[in-house]
């Protein structure tokens, strides 16, 4: 399969003053493309911050990231800007929709950057708040939503412009299990409709049933144990 | 993203914080409208000038005049005047070489004793060129100007008539009679019968101070007014014109008889050479030519010139005290924008991350910078209009409500360059926060939840 997604000898090490916090210690791991993986650990083992790195919102201290083939963590400024706006969408634990935007407006905003005339965008929009059944809420503004909607939202924003990689970070960490279980089920129907590679950081075990693959996080590396049986349930979905 | 889009973005923003995007408006109100206030003033000032020196004849015309002729004689060639170049032909004829220049008009002059009837009257006699009277402005309320072929006629200035008095009568109505137009002139130029000479006694009752003649009577002519000019409030009302070459040779023909002429002028040499300028804006340079030829020259716009500096300094000076409350303004504009980053770190943090480009990022905030501006020069223009026509009222009450001369005057440039000035300040009073939001870390801006 085609590599989306390829980390090598990826460190990050914070500094605070004279302490160094090695938040990843020396992760490698390839994600494919149209593959479902979730980044699964213990609260502070460092996996957001791994995600971050991923989508060049942070510079790894060592490593090499590439996204379809190209060194992100090399990439300017700039550049990261324009290849976010086209590669990459992102689900953010807490919701992080505009207050003063109405749901279509929030949803249609990454095509607004890209540039697309108001009609156009509009319609897209309003096609995605369908996939994710909020059809009525077009007008609504995110105070007048419940968690649960404001994110199905935020996954219709993150997945309009058609990305290849979407990233998202606990995106059901302030949700119900009810809810969460909604909501996964919406992304991955729309990260599989459109072969889309999508990075799932959690610490719920159950959310990574869902997923193609798992990768445990511990303490800032990849921890080798659960490997084995993840391939074995992977070879398990592929067959 | 499109421009139409970042405008409505920033336009929505603003209104989102309705009564600081507001106080910040008024902040540039209150520059904008001092600044134009108080330019409004000064471009009052100089119009007023202008128009009171309009007012006081033509101001494309330059006078060349020929002091020197007389100071060489009565200041003993101290001023170096000696070095002045002859007002003669040659002159003229270089004048009308210099660009922009319309037309030329030599003059001559001569100081005569009138006579129509019983009334007589001195009367300044100008000898001109007919074919250019138009190009200096000649108008005639009545009758028609001079032509080339005239010999014996003359046009007379608005207020000449009224110089003819009956020297029988005593000095009432002498010199001062109506000349508002009023009451008719004693005389009627066009039509009464009238008669020149250079003696001024002719005429008069003779009375104990007459020294008697010395050598024969000056000849007398006769002369047919023909036309009456308009009113023009210049030196024009007062004299009357004829033919320059009829005159020269009235004068010749005095000079001949006249044996005892110690004060005989060169005939060559002209008294005064008008120039007629197409543009006011040509003056200067039409008149520092005539004066590096060697002459000495007068316009109107000589005054107007310094007048125009004058009011510029002090135009300076006031657009100075208004230029302090725009600054202050922009620093208004500043300060909303930053507190609007902070309050916004999130937002623009997220709009990174899912797609926005930084130049965008710096467009938006250097719009709503700029909006802010332009909202403020607007308004601030709108209220300076109001401000001004205020002003004029209140001026119009102790000037006297016909009075042109306004206290302040607004072009419509000045408003327009107002209202680009207040959007350039508030752009430039954005631009630091702009970058500041550009350079905003995504990471730290969603993280801080
Ligand atoms: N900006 C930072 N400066 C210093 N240390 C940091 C910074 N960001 C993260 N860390 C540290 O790095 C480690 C990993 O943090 P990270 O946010 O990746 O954890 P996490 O796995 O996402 O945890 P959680 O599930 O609670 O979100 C933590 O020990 C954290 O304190
Ligand atoms: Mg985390």
């Amino acid at each position: 399969m085609e590599k989306m997604i390829q980390l090598e000898h990826v460190r990050k090490v914070y500094r605070l003053g004279d302490e160094k916090v090695v938040a990843v210690d020396d992760i490698s791991l390839d994600i494919a493309a149209g593959e479902v993986c979730c980044l699964l650990g213990t609260s502070g083992s460092g996996k957001s911050t791994l995600l971050n790195l991923m989508a060049g919102l942070e510079k790894p201290t060592k490593g090499k990231i590439i996204i379809k083939g190209k060194r992100v963590d090399k990439m300017s400024e700039s550049t990261l800007a324009l290849f976010r706006q086209q590669n990459i969408g992102f689900v953010f634990q807490s919701y992080n929709l505009m207050p003063m935007l109405t749901a279509l407006e929030n949803v249609a905003l990454p095509l607004t950057f890209r540039g697309i005339p108001v009609k156009k965008r509009n319609q897209m929009a309003r096609e995605m708040l369908r996939d994710v059944g909020l059809e009525k809420y077009v007008k609504h503004k995110p105070t007048q939503m419940s968690g649960g909607q404001q994110q199905r939202v935020g996954i219709a924003r993150a997945f309009v412009s058609r990305p290849p990689v979407v990233f998202a970070d606990e995106p059901t960490g302030n949700l119900d299990s009810k809810t969460s279980q909604e909501v996964m089920d919406i992304i991955l129907g729309m990260a599989k409709q459109h072969q889309q590679t999508l990075v799932i950081v959690t610490h719920d075990p159950s959310i990574s049933n869902y997923a193609d693959a798992v990768h445990t996080i511990l303490d800032g590396n990849l921890d080798l144990t659960n490997r084995e049986t993840l391939t074995i349930t992977q070879e398990g979905i592929d067959q | 993203m499109s421009n139409r889009d970042l405008i409505l973005m920033g336009f929505g923003n603003l209104l989102r914080r309705k009564t600081r995007s507001v106080l910040t408006v008024l902040g540039v109100i209150i520059g904008t409208c001092s600044i134009v206030v108080m330019l409004s003033l000064g471009f009052a000032m100089d119009r007023g000038f202008q128009e009171q020196l309009a007012y006081m004849g033509d101001l494309t015309i330059i006078d060349v005049n020929n002091y020197g002729g007389y100071d060489m004689g009565m200041m003993g060639g101290s001023s170096g005047s000696g070095s002045q170049t002859k007002l003669d032909e040659q002159a003229v004829a270089r004048f009308r070489q210099i660009p922009n220049v319309k037309a030329v008009m030599p003059q001559r002059s001569a100081y005569m004793k009138m006579a129509a009837g019983r009334y007589v009257g001195h009367v300044n006699i100008m000898g001109v060129d007919p074919e250019v009277m138009e190009a200096f402005g000649f108008e005639v309320e009545m009758g028609r100007l001079l032509q080339a072929s005239d010999k014996d006629t003359m046009v007379f200035g608005r207020s000449v008539a009224y110089n003819f008095y009956n020297p029988r009568m005593n000095n009432q109505n002498r010199y001062y009679g109506g000349m508002n137009g009023d009451t008719p002139p004693p005389v009627d130029v066009l039509t009464a019968k009238l008669t020149m000479t250079s003696d001024m006694q002719y005429g008069e009752t003779r009375n104990r101070y007459d020294d008697g003649n010395d050598g024969p009577a000056p000849k007398i002519y006769d002369i047919r007014g023909v036309g009456i000019l308009a009113q023009s409030n210049s030196e024009k009302d007062y004299n009357a014109y004829m033919n320059r070459d009829s005159l020269e040779k009235i004068l010749e023909e005095q000079q001949r008889q006249n044996r005892n002429d110690r004060g005989r002028v060169d005939n060559s040499q002209y008294e005064r050479v008008q120039v007629k300028v197409n543009r006011i804006e040509d003056v200067e340079a039409v008149q520092e030519t005539i004066k590096a030829m060697g002459h000495q020259t007068y316009s109107l716009t000589d005054i107007l010139t310094s007048m125009k500096e004058t009011s510029r300094m002090i135009q300076m000076i006031l657009g100075g005290i208004g230029a302090i409350s725009l600054l202050v303004a922009a620093i208004g504009i500043t300060n909303t924008m930053i507190m609007s980053i902070y309050e916004r770190t999130r937002e623009i943090g997220v709009m990174k991350v899912i797609g926005a480009r930084l130049t965008d990022i710096r467009k938006l905030f250097l719009i709503e910078a700029g909006l802010i501006g332009f909202a403020g020069g607007l308004l601030g223009v709108g209220i300076s209009y109001l401000i001004s026509m205020g002003l004029n009222r209140i001026g119009a009450s102790f000037m006297g409500p016909d009075s042109i001369t306004k206290m302040s005057v607004i072009p419509f440039q000045l408003a327009l360059m107002a209202i680009g000035f207040s959007t350039l300040i508030g752009i430039i009073a954005g631009y630091s926060p702009a970058r500041r939001a550009m350079k905003l870390s995504a990471l730290e801006a969603i993280r801080n939840e």
